[in-house]
């Protein structure tokens, strides 16, 4: 995991102007897909300094300031080989305290931000989220598989460990 | 209905898959020289790959996930569950993508109506024998064959025999009290077996019979004697093997997925913790290139139910009668700050256990310096003589983990790393079966799964090597890229500080005269506590010694459990004792102050590579437990001298300004200063002891139970115990033998 230090000024410069097609989006819906439209075109511009919604998000101020958010690819079930579920980018907030309901035994929690976990199409989409919103945000970079070159001859190998004994 | 459901099918893959597997495949492609690629075609879409890759791994390179059981990334090939058959353009029949190597200008059909009906079929031949009971597998919801199902199979059953000749019945075996079988899900595919004898190193599951009579198991009843054994729960697709802790407890869409880190040994893997409601259901493993793979030994996988028992939850002082006494936080405190008012600062001493944090280490050692103390010892004692642990490539682990894959001879001095460090002993393993690297070990004989050289026990034996006159010393300077792991338990010995003398000389000689690669670090120390490499990097030092011998009017203990110090060795010691289990060290204390485990707070771990992680917040501590750093801090200004941080981002602040790798995170600082130690260590001779050099655990069954945690489950007493019996009759045979 590493700190990214927020830093406006390289992702997108103050001011800057970017395109619709990127800014599209970033409300965090679940199960929207960020990434680019097909059309490249510039569909409209935003300028990027009156983007902020945390204004007018709603989001308790407790919860904009003292939250920390974790922009990552969720990973991989081992329990599973499929890899869909780790095709997009995620954010979830720092977890918190959850108990069982008395009255029904249900999981029960007190926060608001707990079941909110929006999914972007890329990492850079994730930040302009989080800038956007006014959380404070850290990213964990994505892990990748190192694959080796097999092959099936490899067990019957005389002269090499790969040899299998077991059936 | 059939063919919506493959329509649908084919979108997911295509449209989905692209972007996750091209990112991941770059590995393959990147260390490849371009004239020796070659071209295939995926659906149409030309690739290039390096001669040798399978097919199934040129189509992932082009973005296509092949379904499948029986392939998996990090075993051998076995081709026995024909789910990833694909047609190939003028071969005649379907081929087996997993086995079969690519050749130039292969055109391969993943979504083709053949491959699509060979899939179906193949599917419908898996379920003629499978189960319907998913409604109670175990596996439920995360099942490959569930899913599968619905993407490739037919929509109904032609097999009407089934009816009057009822599907095939196996026997469920026993392996034991962590992995659940249910053999008659078992679709045959062997990953199980595969990865007993290739990462394992267990030759315990095996098959008999053939055809439809096949049976996986382990031919008479045994335990699977693994240290390593839940991976197979994992790599099962079905749900014949399943976890027995956590059978019928949650099923997998109803729990909060959260990362963190495993803190029960030194490597620190990557797990995921699962919970619901407050309770922690299970731990998996999760991926980490550099430190576990994919995999994760048993006490970390299974010893959860330990978090739930045994946990301090109320802050606690010994009254008069001398018992401990349930109280208020504020008590606890004034009780302690009276005592402290009346001891002077070289008469306090904190002790820190095994799995403290770093977190927790910092705001404990601010506040002993603030009362006046430099008394801060760690458990676990390291050699101090020379440089000691003044320079950090003493006392890391410099190679760090991946590179146990790119040396060529390994040397264990006084380590068992099958127990130890499971997952350390698994990339040797894995090196030694695919890279043919040699391994030779100075101390316990002990079994590593592997093949080894076997040196000796004698400490002497590292002076002959330094010198050349051990018989061994020629394997050694023919290395070009030596390892040298000590393990820490041998540093707990009378003369850890020459053995730390001399496997830091020879690593040095070694890494300069055998013409290793620049950036070839030969030595390491394995260590065996998840605190100890922060512990040394923040400052504490060694001095079990001297706290017996001051024997100091407070006593701190930072969960140390490990029975170290006692209230014989100073009996008017007021001490107080902070931890999450009822253990070793509170029992001895005055005042107990509960604190979190490591699912409980989010917190810094430094691995015996020296890189820091952290583990994360998943359920809140129990009763009135707070988070160590917090109890520290209201301790603090309860003794009126409050430490300067306020929150964790504060205190994260200051643990930078004591020492930066604490917080640059999930990198290794690499540390060069071995060379200076050498010199350094050059000036003093330090005496070897006679006595042999042992292992600190021998046996699997010294494995499961070795700190508050692990001890306080019971699955792993249940697993200690089904060795013991296992181990019975040869214990008993062996007693009648000679009496």
């Amino acid at each position: 995991m590493s700190l990214l230090v927020r830093n406006f000024s390289k992702l997108n410069p103050l001011g800057s102007i970017r395109s619709y097609s990127e800014v599209v989006n970033v409300f965090g819906r679940r199960s929207v897909d960020t990434q680019a439209a097909d059309e490249k075109k510039t569909i409209a511009t935003i300028p990027e300094n009156t983007e902020s919604v945390k204004e007018v998000s709603g989001h308790p101020e407790v919860h904009l300031t003292g939250r920390l958010a974790k922009i990552y690819v969720p990973p991989k079930n081992s329990m599973q080989s499929g890899t869909f579920g780790t095709r997009r980018w995620r954010i979830d907030f720092d977890n918190r305290d959850r108990w069982e309901n008395p009255l029904m035994g249900w999981g029960s929690s007190g926060d608001p931000l707990s079941s909110l976990q929006p999914e972007f199409g890329s990492k850079e989409d994730a930040i302009v989220y989080c800038q956007r919103m006014g959380f404070r945000y850290v990213v964990e970079e994505e892990r990748e598989i190192k694959r080796r070159i097999k092959s099936y001859g490899a067990n019957y190998s005389w002269n090499k460990r790969t040899r299998v004994s077991t059936k | 209905m059939n063919k919506l459901i493959i329509n649908s099918s084919k979108k997911l893959l295509s449209s989905s898959l692209n972007k996750n597997i091209l990112k991941s495949q770059t590995a393959l492609l990147s260390n490849v020289v371009p004239d020796n690629r070659i071209e295939v075609f995926v659906d149409d879409k030309p690739v290039l790959v390096q001669p040798g890759v399978t097919v199934l791994q040129a189509c992932a390179e082009a973005g296509v996930e092949i379904p499948r059981f029986c392939y998996h990334e990090r075993l051998a090939i076995a081709g026995n569950c024909r789910m990833c058959l694909v047609e190939i353009e003028r071969t005649p029949k379907p081929v087996a993508s997993c086995a079969m190597p690519v050749m130039k200008g292969m055109k391969i059909k993943t979504d083709s109506p053949v491959t699509r009906k060979a899939r179906e079929g193949v599917m419908e031949f898996m379920l003629v024998n499978h189960p319907l009971d998913c409604p109670v597998c175990d596996q439920g919801g995360e099942c490959d064959l569930q899913d599968q199902a619905m993407a490739f199979g037919s929509d109904r059953s032609r097999f009407t025999d089934n009816l009057f000749s009822g599907k095939r019945a196996t026997e469920d075996k026993n392996l034991g009290p962590l992995v659940k079988t249910s053999m008659n899900r078992c679709i045959h595919c062997t990953r199980c077996v595969r990865f007993a004898s290739e990462v394992a190193g267990v030759d315990d599951l095996g098959t008999t019979g053939r055809g439809n009579d096949m049976q996986i198991g382990t031919y008479v009843e045994k335990l699977l004697a693994s240290e390593v054994s839940g991976n197979v729960i994992d790599l099962c697709p079905v749900g014949a093997l399943t976890s027995k802790p956590y059978a019928f407890t949650a099923r997998p869409w109803e729990l909060r997925k959260i990362s963190s880190i495993d803190v029960l040994d030194a490597l620190g893997s990557n797990i995921v913790v699962q919970h619901r409601a407050g309770d922690v259901m299970r731990i998996l493993p999760r991926l980490n290139e550099d430190i576990n793979e994919e995999w994760l030994d048993d006490k970390a996988r299974f010893s959860y139910d330990g978090l739930r028992r045994q946990r301090l939850v109320t802050p606690m002082v010994r009254g008069h009668d001398g018992l401990l006494k349930p109280c208020e936080w504020d008590d606890a405190f004034y009780a302690i700050a009276d005592k402290l008012s009346r001891a002077s600062g070289s008469q306090i001493a904190a002790l820190a256990g095994g799995l403290a944090d770093a977190e927790s280490l910092v705001a404990l050692k601010d506040l002993m310096n603030r009362l006046g103390s430099e008394n801060v010892f760690v458990e676990e004692s390291f050699p101090g003589q020379a440089s000691g642990t003044d320079l950090r490539s003493n006392y890391v682990a410099n190679s760090g983990i991946t590179n146990l894959e790119q040396a060529d001879l390994v040397l264990l001095v006084g380590t068992n790393p099958r127990y130890e460090a499971p997952l350390y002993n698994t990339r040797i393993r894995k090196s030694l079966v695919h890279n043919e690297l040699k391994v030779a070990l100075i101390g316990s004989q002990v079994n590593l799964s592997y093949e080894y050289d076997y040196l000796g026990d004698s400490a002497q034996i590292l002076e002959d090597l330094l010198n050349g006159k051990h018989e061994y010393s020629k394997f050694l300077a023919k290395a070009k890229k030596p390892l040298i792991v000590l393990g820490s338990a041998a540093l707990q010995r009378k003369d850890g500080d020459a053995l730390l003398n001399l496997a830091t000389r020879l690593s040095e000689k070694l890494r300069t005269q055998n013409g290793c690669p620049n950036d070839w670090r030969v030595f390491n120390v394995l260590h065996r506590w998840a605190s100890q490499v922060a512990a040394l990097d923040i400052g504490y030092r060694s001095g079990i010694e001297q706290i017996k011998a001051q024997k100091p009017k407070i006593l701190y203990l930072l969960g140390a459990d490990e029975d170290l110090v006692s209230r014989v060795d100073g009996d008017d010691t007021f001490i107080i004792y902070q931890g999450h289990h009822g253990d070793r060290g509170a029992e001895i204390a005055d005042v107990v102050l509960p604190g979190a485990a490591y699912t409980e707070k989010s917190a810094t771990y430094v691995n015996t590579e020296g890189r820091a992680q952290q583990a994360s917040f998943v359920v809140a501590p129990p009763g009135k437990a707070k988070e160590d750093w917090q109890i520290l801090r209201a301790l603090s200004d309860v003794l009126g001298n409050p430490l300067p941080y306020d929150d964790l981002d504060a205190l994260r602040k200051r643990m930078g300004e004591v020492s930066p790798t604490l917080t640059s995170y999930d990198k290794i600082e690499s540390a060069s200063f071995l060379p200076l130690s050498v010199s350094l260590s050059q000036k003093v001779k330090p005496a070897l002891s006679k006595e042999p050099i042992r292992a600190w655990q021998t046996e699997l069954g010294d494995f499961y139970m070795t700190n508050p945690i692990s001890r306080a489950s019971l699955t792993m007493a249940r697993c200690v115990q089904s060795f013991k019996k296992t181990n019975e009759p040869v214990k008993q045979t062996q007693a009648n033998a000679n009496p």
